[in-house]
């Protein structure tokens, strides 16, 4: 019921329709994601005001202060708490997918899902591969061609007079490169591209930063 | 002065006393950071590594007397993970996570797969101290109710 009440809440009352249902996946995973890096730093945040809860009991000030210190303690652990309480629920609202929502099947689509819901919230600490590789599969032939000179350091004038093109034209499709890689910037668009598998025999989509496969049924990419 | 010095604390009559060095597997340095904080004024070294084969190198390496496990890591899942580690140590685990998934409906939780591959027990996020405490003072009884069977 929660689980309704939050997606109703995001992206209004759809009930069928493929459209919808596929917002509706995307807005729930957008709210687990949301839940789920939230925890991390509530996590830290009730660590931090619990433990100075406790300490408060042994400093060495006299009584007044102390108890002064000890109420306010108390006041931001019970903040501390209810935000958790809160994210707990909206947690708890995504933690079973409905027929046809996430569909988490093995270990291999818990890290699918946390790449795409990582990035979805915003704090993607690393490039996933298959992401790069499904955004530069969309981009037109004219595209790439764009892509590969900004890789190779051009300017947009550069680039635009090797092209035969006008720099504003070259400009924007940097600008729909940009957003088809959904960077922010030319540093983000580079992280991305390297994990570009530009043979497209699929042989670099293996997350770099992965360890070796430790047992027979244990590894996510390919 | 550290007016909050170390074992000024109700729960040092805890497994948390025999504690001196933890490892945290966590990509969210910010739970890595506030473990390692808590622990250090309780007398325990903590070491904190973002990826899975960075913690499985850390305990192949040198010696832990816990290791707490987030459940959705990048690259190698916490599952696989702990599986991992189970092979390798049979120091107490801790397994973390912000959810109770569950891969397919009515079926077991992460949580508790997590227990079945090895883990000593669960500790679900957002955690207080004293749950902190309390996760490794049960982990420290699971682990060695299960190496007593093991002998």
């Amino acid at each position: 019921m929660k689980k309704l009440a939050t997606e109703n809440l995001l992206i209004g009352a759809h009930e069928d329709g493929e459209l919808p249902i596929k917002r509706s996946q995307a807005a729930s995973e957008v709210v687990a994601a949301v839940a789920h890096q939230l925890s991390g730093p509530l996590t830290a945040l009730l660590l931090y005001v619990g433990d100075i809860n406790l300490a408060c009991d042994r400093l060495p000030i006299d009584e007044n202060e102390r108890r002064s210190l000890k109420t306010t303690a108390e006041h931001a652990l019970h903040e501390a708490e209810r935000a958790c309480a809160l994210i707990q629920q909206i947690a708890e609202a995504c933690a079973t997918p409905l027929p046809g929502a996430i569909a988490l099947a093995d270990g291999r689509d818990i890290i699918a899902w946390w790449s795409r819901t990582t990035a979805a919230a915003g704090r993607a600490t690393d490039v996933d591969p298959v992401a790069a590789n499904a955004s530069y599969r969309l981009l037109t032939p004219r595209e790439q061609e764009v892509l590969q000179l900004i890789s190779q350091g051009l300017t947009n004038k550069e680039g635009a007079l090797r092209l035969n093109i006008g720099p504003r034209t070259f400009e924007s499709h940097r600008a729909r490169i940009m957003r088809k890689f959904k960077a922010k910037n030319a540093a983000g668009l580079v992280r991305m591209v390297l994990q570009v598998d530009q043979t497209g025999d699929g042989s670099r989509t293996r997350p770099a930063a992965s360890p070796e496969p430790c047992h027979a049924n244990s590894e996510a990419a390919e | 002065m550290d007016v909050f010095g170390p074992n000024h604390f109700p729960d040092t009559a805890m497994a948390v006393q025999r504690l001196t060095r933890v490892l945290v597997i966590d990509d969210d340095a910010c739970i890595g950071a506030a473990i390692q904080a808590i622990l250090a004024r309780r007398n325990c070294e903590t070491e904190v590594a973002s990826r899975a084969h960075a913690g499985i190198h850390a305990l192949e390496s040198s010696n832990f007397d816990l290791a707490m496990i987030d459940l959705f890591l990048p690259g190698m899942s916490g599952i696989d993970t702990i599986t991992h580690v189970r092979r390798i140590s049979a120091i107490p685990i801790v397994a973390m996570s912000g959810f109770r998934l569950h891969p397919s409906p009515g079926s077991q939780d992460y949580l508790d797969m997590a227990v079945r591959c090895g883990a000593s027990t669960w500790l679900r996020k957002p955690f207080s101290p004293q749950q902190l405490i309390a996760a490794i003072d049960r982990s420290f009884t699971e682990a060695s109710a299960s190496q007593g069977l093991v002998q």
